[in-house]
């Protein structure tokens, strides 16, 4: 409830800060940015006595045009009531940005509220990694709350009949308001069962192979089988990392001009995505482990002398060539002569 | 589920301020294992604190680290210290199984087996001894999307970070 109290104050100043007079300079925004709330709510409430206002019901009315809902709330009542609508938010946010005011970024950062989609303000640019941070934040902090709710209803759920399934007699405590007759608990333990197997059948969807097999034995050793190479997976990743760099600093600074912008959207994975081998098969550990130090090994020639294209390629056919995993290495090999 | 590509995002992010705590404080040379080493700590911290300690494993995750004297960790380390009493507190209350029947029936063997792969999968997961059934596999769930994404962006960092090196002309 604080939260929506909060959102619904902070859209409240938002609204009065944009309401303000607008015939003046942009000076005079900022000036009535700073001003308390309860000013410019003043100002709202009576146009007529403000000396400006006169100008003000046609300059909000023009700028508002595009959002009729926001408007019919302004000129209908005198209280301001906000609901603390996500949509209203999203569309104030980006009239917001959508008017281009410089003093108007950090209000918008402020706020907490989902980044516009289709902005291409430049000078909001600066703005958009605080929103995009705190509207991932919050998309996040709302599946939390809602996998929190769903969570502790399932383990209150698990510990009120999991004994039920192990020992021979049911001792089940229940939660407040529910019967402890056999036939709610048996629904309860087939309610729970019920979703076991469904996410059973979730986990045998993501991981790969598991859908021919038939038994709960076998499933989960294909699972146990997909974490366990998931694992070792990182571990070759940052073994990797480790072995790429001398220094654990990265020079990321030439990768991501603006922390900002969407990563896997820019150029450079697109010239870098058919340099990525795809699955690392689960059975090329071995080699996968004797990889890295071949590559150190041919790096430094590289770095010694300035080479061509050729010099560059042969060191780099001969490693792939070592490489017996069949799957992952032509297609590789294919793939970076096309690139030169 | 989630969006993957904020998830990526914030995981890098999170990561590389890691890192970058990790090349402040020590400017000596490390040697190659340390280096490994602190990539893959940073790496786990920085997938487990996108979930926000929702889960339980992303709680165990950085409890452990925590645990292990290791200085990126600082500031969770009470709600580490909580969720590990809480963990310890779940395992005393489940009294443990006794198997009275001894006789070999198919149900006894294929339950049996069941029982060893979660045995299995509970000490892959971290944090997982104590988990419940019926959050285990929602948790091997999410860490496996997780897992996934960490791999993806490790990838990309990878190749990014080599073709810096060796850049194309």
């Amino acid at each position: 409830m604080e939260h929506a109290a909060l959102d619904s104050i902070q859209f409240n100043e938002q609204i009065q800060g944009l309401m303000a007079p607008a015939p003046e300079s942009t000076n005079s925004f900022t000036a009535l940015l700073e001003l308390p709330p309860p000013q410019a709510v003043k100002l709202l409430h009576s146009p007529d006595k403000a000396p400006t206002g006169s100008e003000k019901p046609p300059c909000h009315a023009s700028i508002l045009k595009p959002y009729p809902s926001i408007m019919s709330i302004i000129d209908g009542t005198r209280k301001l009531t906000f609901p603390s609508n996500t949509a209203l938010i999203e569309r104030a946010a980006r009239f917001s940005v959508f008017a281009g005011e410089g003093p108007l970024a950090p209000p918008v950062a402020e706020v907490k509220n989902e980044p516009p989609e289709t902005d291409s303000n430049p000078s909001s640019t600066q703005c958009d990694p605080a929103v995009e941070n705190k509207g991932a934040k919050r998309k996040e902090r709302e599946k939390k709350v809602k996998a929190r709710s769903k969570k502790s209803k399932s383990v209150a759920a698990a510990e009120s009949s999991g004994d039920g399934e192990k020992l021979p007699y049911v001792h089940v405590r229940v939660r407040r308001g529910q019967a402890t007759d056999s036939h709610s608990l048996a629904e309860r333990v087939n309610a729970r069962r019920e979703k076991i197997n469904a996410r059973m059948k979730l986990l045998q969807e993501l991981v790969p192979g598991c859908n021919k097999i038939s038994g709960t034995a076998l499933v989960l050793d294909e699972i146990i089988n997909h974490v366990q190479s998931l694992q070792r997976q990182v571990e070759f990743l940052s073994m990797k990392l480790a072995a790429v760099n001398p220094r654990i600093h990265f020079n990321l600074d030439s990768i991501m001009p603006n922390e900002g912008a969407s990563l896997m959207d820019s150029s450079i994975p697109n010239m870098v995505s058919p340099l990525m081998w795809p699955e690392i098969p689960n059975n090329g550990n071995r080699e996968q482990y004797q990889q890295p130090w071949q590559f150190d090994a041919f790096q430094q020639p590289v770095w010694g002398r300035e080479e061509e294209n050729t010099n560059f390629m042969t060191p780099e056919n001969s490693m792939l060539s070592y490489d017996s995993s069949a799957n992952s290495v032509p297609l590789q090999s294919n793939q970076l002569k096309m690139e030169l | 589920m989630r969006n993957q590509r904020s998830v990526k995002q914030e995981f890098l992010r999170k990561w590389i301020t890691g890192l970058r705590r990790y090349s402040c404080d020590e400017k000596k040379n490390m040697s190659f294992l340390e280096r490994k080493k602190a990539i893959k700590l940073s790496a786990d911290i920085a997938m487990a604190s996108t979930r926000d300690k929702t889960t339980r494993w992303s709680q165990a995750l950085i409890a452990n680290a925590s645990s292990s004297g290791d200085t990126l960790t600082g500031s969770s380390k009470n709600n580490s210290s909580r969720s590990r009493k809480k963990m310890l507190m779940m395992r005393r209350r489940r009294p443990k199984v006794k198997s009275a029947k001894k006789e070999m029936s198919a149900s006894c063997i294929a339950k049996r087996l069941v029982e060893k792969r979660t045995r299995k999968l509970k000490n892959l997961l971290p944090g997982g001894e104590s988990i419940d059934e019926g959050c285990l596999v929602e948790e091997t769930l999410d860490y496996i999307e997780s897992l996934r994404a960490q791999i993806e962006v490790m990838r990309y960092l990878v190749t990014a970070s080599q073709l810096i090196i060796n850049p194309y002309p």
